[in-house]
C-alpha cells in the first residue's frame, strides 16, 4: 500500500517523464528496506503482536482496578504542595537560565549572522545539538552524580535541556530574518554586538518571547519528572510511591501532573497568542 | 557639514526625553519584578535545598568529573546490541505512534471530523493528553501493564508520539486545498477515494517530514526507556551507574550521540533531491 | 570582447573633467573585478573611475550590468576579487575588523529596500546611524548623547518627518521610510554617500521628490554622492556626472549635460526593449 502511495505522489509531477523508472525503483527499494528492518526489529525484540493489542485493555483494567480511586488526600498534603511549588520554581529558573544561555549560542549557530564560520558556527551548533541529543533524564542523573541530590542538579539539567530546546528554535528564527537592516547597520560601522542589538533583536523579539514561554511550558513538563531521578521537586514523590507500589497515590500524583501540565499549556498558549497579537 | 542644533521647541530634546522616560521606567519595573521572582526561586530552590557540605567543594566535583573522563572503551562490544535495540524501539514506537495517530488526527481535524460535538473534542483531548504525560510516566504505566522488556518502551514512545504527529497531521488536513477534493467528488469518487486521491497526496509531504522528525526525537526517548525497565541503552546506562563505572556511563552517552547523529543523517536523506 | 576597443577609445576621447587633475579624488577605483564564487561568472570585469568631492555621480546601465555590486564594493558589503579601491586615501581592501568599521562610519549608505528595522521607532532607526561612534555601554542602554538626539530631531524635521518621530518604521509609507533612511545616513556626518537604487521601490512622483531631497541635502552638507539608478531620466535630471555600465564594463563617463542619445544607446545596446 505504501508503495502505491509513493507513486501517487510522484505521478502528478513526473507523470510523463522518461526517468520515472529509476526513481520508482529506488523508492521501492527504500520501502522494502524499511519494511525488512521493521520485521527484523519485531523478531529481534521478540515482540508478541497479540500482547501489543492486549496492552491497552490491560492498561485500562489496571487503571480501573489498582489505580482507582486516586488517593486525593495524599496530594493535598502540605509537603506535597510545597514540592509542587518548588517544581514550578525549578522550571522557571531552569527555563530562564536556559533561554539566557541559548540566545548567544543561537547567535553563533545561525548561519547568516554568525560571528565566524570556522570556529563560532560549529561551536554553537555543537553546543545546541549536544544539549538536545541527550535526554533530560540523563542530564539529571549526570548532574545528580556530580553535584549530589537536590534541586541544584535538577535546575542545571533543565537549563541544559532548555539550551537544546530553545537554542534550535532561536537559531531557526535568526536564520529567517531580513538581512537588509543587518547590512544597513554594518554599513554605518556598528560592532557585531550593536548589529545584533539594533538590527537582529528588534526583528525577533516577539518570536523569541513566544519561544521563551513555550520553552518554560516544556521545561515544566520535564521538571515534573526530574525528581524521579533525584533532581528535586514532585518527581521524588512519584518515585517513592511507585517503588512502594502505592498505586492509588501514584494515580493521584499523575492526575495532579496532568492537571498542572494542562494548566501550563493553556496559560502559555494564551500568553503566546497575546504576544503574537502585539507584533 | 555641521548641523547647528536649533531649538525646535515642540519637538525638542527635552520633550522627547520626557516622553520616553515614562515608558522606560515601566519597562525597568517589569524587569525588576521578574528578576525578584527569579531571585526568590534561586534562593528557595538552590540555596536552601542544596547540601553544599556533602558536595565536597570544587575538589570533590573535580574528582567526580575526572572519573567520567576515563572512558571505558572495553564496553564497546557490549553496546552494539543495546544500541540496535534502542534504534528498533524508536522505529517501532514511531510506526505504532503513526498508526494510532491516524484516527486521532481524523477526529481532531475540524473539516473532516465525523462529529464536531463529540469526536472533535475527543481527538483534541487525546492530542493534549499524549503530550502532557512525560515518556517516563508512560513507560511506568506500561511496565505495570505488560511487564518488563522492550514492549513497554515501544508503547510509551508510541503514546508520546501521538500528540505531535496527529496535531501536525490534523493541521495539514485543515489547510488542504479543497478544489482537488471537489474534483474527485465530481468524477464520482466514493468517501475512500476522496480521502485517498484528494487528501492524502496533499498532506503526505508534511506527514513524512513530521514522522522523520518524530523518529529522530524518539531515538533519544528510547535511549532512556531502560531506566524504568524497558531495554536498550538506558539499561546499560543504569547498570553502569549502579556499578559507579562512570567511564562506562560516558561511553553510553557517546553511543547515544552516535545514534542521534545517524538519525540526523538518515533524516536528511529524503530531503535530498 | 569586441566592445573593449570601443571603450578604451571612448575613454580617451572624453577623459575626465579637467579641474580634477590637481586634486586628490575622494574615491579612486582601479581595475576592480568581482566574482561571487571562484568559478562563477565575473560581475565586474575591470572598472576604473574616481569620484571628486563635488560630484553627484550616477551609475546607470541595464539590469545585471553590475551597478549594485560596484556600489557595494566601496564599503565592502561585497568583497572585491581584484583591483584597488582608495577612499579618503585609504585602501579599502586592506582594512580589517575595527579599521573597516571606522571607515564605514564615514560612509553613508541609502538602500533600495530602505533596510530599516521595522519594529523599531523612527527615532531609534535614525539614531542607529550613530552606532559606529557610540560606545558599547551607551548603545546597550540606547542612551545616545544629547547632541545626537538633537541632530536626529533636526534631520527628521529637515526630511519632513517631525510628526512621525515615535512611530514605528513599518507604520510609514514607502517615501517616508526612505526619508528615514536618508536621515539615518546623514546622522553619520558622512563624507561620501552611497545610494543603492534609492528610488526603485518608490513610485515615480515620490522618486523625484526623494532624489530632489537627497540632492538638496548633499549640496547643503557638501557630501559627494555615488549612486546607482535605474531610471535614466531621473539620473540625467538630478546628477551632474554619469557613469554608464554594461555587462561589467564601464562604457561612458562624463558630465550628464554632455550626454547624447547615442551614448545612451551604446550603454543599453544589449538590452532588448
Amino acid at each position: 500500500m505504501t508503495v502505491v502511495t509513493a507513486e501517487t505522489v510522484a505521478a502528478p509531477r513526473k507523470s510523463w517523464s522518461r526517468y520515472r523508472h529509476p526513481e520508482a525503483t529506488i523508492r521501492f527499494a527504500v520501502m522494502l528496506a524499511v519494511l525488512a528492518f521493521l520485521g527484523w526489529s519485531i523478531a529481534f525484540l521478540n515482540i508478541d503482536l497479540s500482547r501489543v493489542l492486549g496492552a491497552f485493555p490491560r492498561l485500562a483494567e489496571i487503571l480501573a482496578t489498582r489505580y482507582f480511586p486516586p488517593d486525593l488526600g495524599y496530594v493535598t498534603d502540605a509537603d506535597f504542595i510545597r514540592s509542587v511549588i518548588r517544581t514550578l520554581e525549578m522550571s522557571l529558573l531552569g527555563g530562564f537560565l536556559g533561554v539566557v544561555c541559548s540566545i548567544p549560542l543561537a547567535w553563533l549557530a545561525a548561519r547568516n549572522i554568525t560571528i565566524g564560520r570556522r570556529i563560532a558556527y560549529p561551536f554553537g551548533r555543537f553546543a545546541i545539538m549536544g544539549s538536545r541529543s541527550i535526554h533530560e533524564t540523563i542530564w539529571t542523573i549526570l548532574f545528580v552524580t556530580v553535584l549530589g541530590f537536590g534541586m541544584l542538579a535538577g535546575t542545571l539539567a533543565l537549563t541544559v535541556f532548555c539550551i537544546g530546546f530553545a537554542g534550535k528554535l532561536f537559531a531557526d528564527e535568526l536564520e529567517a530574518i531580513d538581512m537588509g537592516p543587518v547590512e544597513a547597520m554594518r554599513s554605518v560601522g556598528a560592532s557585531p554586538l550593536q548589529v545584533f542589538q539594533y538590527a537582529v533583536l528588534p526583528q525577533v523579539r516577539v518570536a523569541f518571547t513566544g519561544i521563551a514561554i513555550y520553552t518554560w511550558d516544556v521545561a515544566f513538563r520535564a521538571a515534573t519528572v526530574v525528581g524521579f531521578f533525584g533532581g528535586g521537586g514532585m518527581g521524588w514523590y512519584l518515585k517513592r510511591t511507585t517503588q512502594q507500589l502505592e498505586s492509588q497515590r501514584v494515580a493521584a500524583i499523575l492526575l495532579v501532573i496532568i492537571a498542572l501540565v494542562l494548566l501550563a499549556e493553556i496559560g502559555s498558549g494564551w500568553l503566546r497568542r497575546k504576544i503574537a497579537a502585539m507584533r | 557639514m555641521s548641523v547647528a542644533a536649533p531649538a525646535v521647541s515642540e519637538h525638542g530634546f527635552d520633550a522627547w526625553v520626557a516622553h520616553k522616560r515614562g515608558r522606560r521606567i515601566n519597562n525597568w519595573l517589569l524587569v525588576a519584578a521578574a528578576l525578584a521572582v527569579l531571585g526568590w526561586c534561586f534562593w528557595d530552590t538552590i540555596m536552601v535545598d542544596t547540601d553544599w557540605a556533602r558536595m565536597g567543594g570544587a575538589l570533590g566535583i573535580g574528582g567526580t568529573l575526572e572519573r567520567f573522563l576515563w572512558i571505558d572503551w572495553s564496553l564497546v562490544p557490549h553496546l552494539i546490541v543495546p544500541a540496535l535495540e534502542t534504534l528498533m524501539m524508536a522505529t517501532l514506537g514511531t510506526l505504532l505512534g503513526c498508526v494510532l495517530s491516524l484516527p486521532v488526527a481524523w477526529f481532531g481535524a475540524a473539516n473532516v471530523t465525523p462529529s464536531k460535538y463529540f469526536f472533535y473534542p475527543v481527538g483534541r483531548f487525546l492530542m493534549v493528553l499524549s503530550r502532557s504525560i512525560h515518556e517516563i510516566i508512560w513507560a511506568l504505566l506500561f511496565v505495570g501493564a505488560v511487564g518488563l522488556g522492550a514492549l513497554p518502551g515501544i508503547l510509551a514512545v508510541a503514546m508520546r508520539s501521538i500528540g505531535f504527529i496527529s496535531k501536525i497531521t490534523a493541521e495539514a488536513i485543515e489547510n488542504i486545498d479543497p478544489k482537488p477534493v471537489e474534483a474527485i467528488r465530481a468524477v464520482g469518487g466514493n468517501q475512500f477515494q476522496v480521502m485517498y486521491y484528494g487528501i492524502v497526496p496533499q498532506i503526505l509531504p508534511v506527514i513524512i517530514g513530521t514522522i522523520i522528525f518524530e523518529w529522530d526525537i524518539n531515538i533519544r526517548r528510547s535511549a532512556i526507556m531502560g531506566l524504568v525497565g524497558a531495554g536498550g541503552l538506558g539499561l546499560v546506562f543504569f547498570r553502569q551507574m549502579a556499578m559507579f563505572n562512570y567511564g562506562g556511563v560516558t561511553l553510553v552517552v557517546l553511543a547515544v550521540l552516535v545514534l542521534i547523529a545517524i538519525g540526523e543523517v538518515v533524516s536528511l536523506l529524503p530531503a535530498r533531491p | 570582447m569586441r566592445h573593449e576597443a570601443g571603450i578604451v577609445e571612448g575613454r580617451a576621447r572624453r577623459g575626465l573633467p579637467g579641474h580634477e587633475e590637481n586634486r586628490v579624488p575622494v574615491l579612486d577605483v582601479r581595475n576592480l573585478k568581482v566574482s561571487y564564487t571562484s568559478s562563477g561568472p565575473q560581475i565586474l570585469k575591470g572598472i576604473d573611475f574616481s569620484v571628486d568631492d563635488s560630484d553627484f555621480c550616477a551609475v546607470i546601465g541595464p539590469s545585471g550590468a553590475g551597478k549594485s555590486t560596484l556600489i557595494r564594493c566601496v564599503n565592502r558589503l561585497v568583497e572585491p576579487t581584484e583591483g584597488d579601491i582608495v577612499l579618503f586615501g585609504q585602501n579599502v581592501r586592506a582594512l580589517r575588523g575595527g579599521e573597516l568599521r571606522h571607515l564605514r562610519r564615514r560612509i553613508g549608505m541609502i538602500f533600495q529596500e530602505f533596510n530599516l528595522v521595522n519594529r523599531m521607532s523612527v527615532m531609534d532607526n535614525v539614531l542607529s546611524g550613530r552606532l559606529g561612534y557610540t560606545g558599547a555601554f551607551r548603545s546597550f542602554f540606547k542612551a545616545f548623547p544629547r547632541e545626537d538626539i538633537d541632530r536626529a530631531l533636526h534631520l527628521l524635521e529637515r526630511v519632513g518627518l517631525q510628526d512621525h518621530v515615535d512611530k514605528r518604521a513599518d507604520a510609514l509609507s514607502g517615501g517616508q521610510r526612505q526619508r528615514v533612511g536618508i536621515a539615518r545616513a546623514l546622522m553619520q556626518k558622512p563624507e561620501i554617500l552611497l545610494l543603492d537604487e534609492p528610488t526603485s521601490a518608490l513610485d515615480p512622483k515620490i522618486s523625484r521628490d526623494v532624489m530632489g531631497l537627497i540632492r538638496e541635502l548633499a549640496d547643503e552638507f557638501k557630501v559627494p554622492v555615488l549612486c546607482n539608478i535605474h531610471d535614466v531620466q531621473l539620473a540625467l535630471e538630478t546628477c551632474n556626472r554619469i557613469i554608464g555600465m554594461q555587462d561589467g564594463y564601464k562604457k561612458f563617463d562624463g558630465p550628464s549635460k554632455g550626454m547624447r542619445k547615442q551614448d545612451l544607446d551604446e550603454i543599453y545596446a544589449m538590452e532588448v526593449l
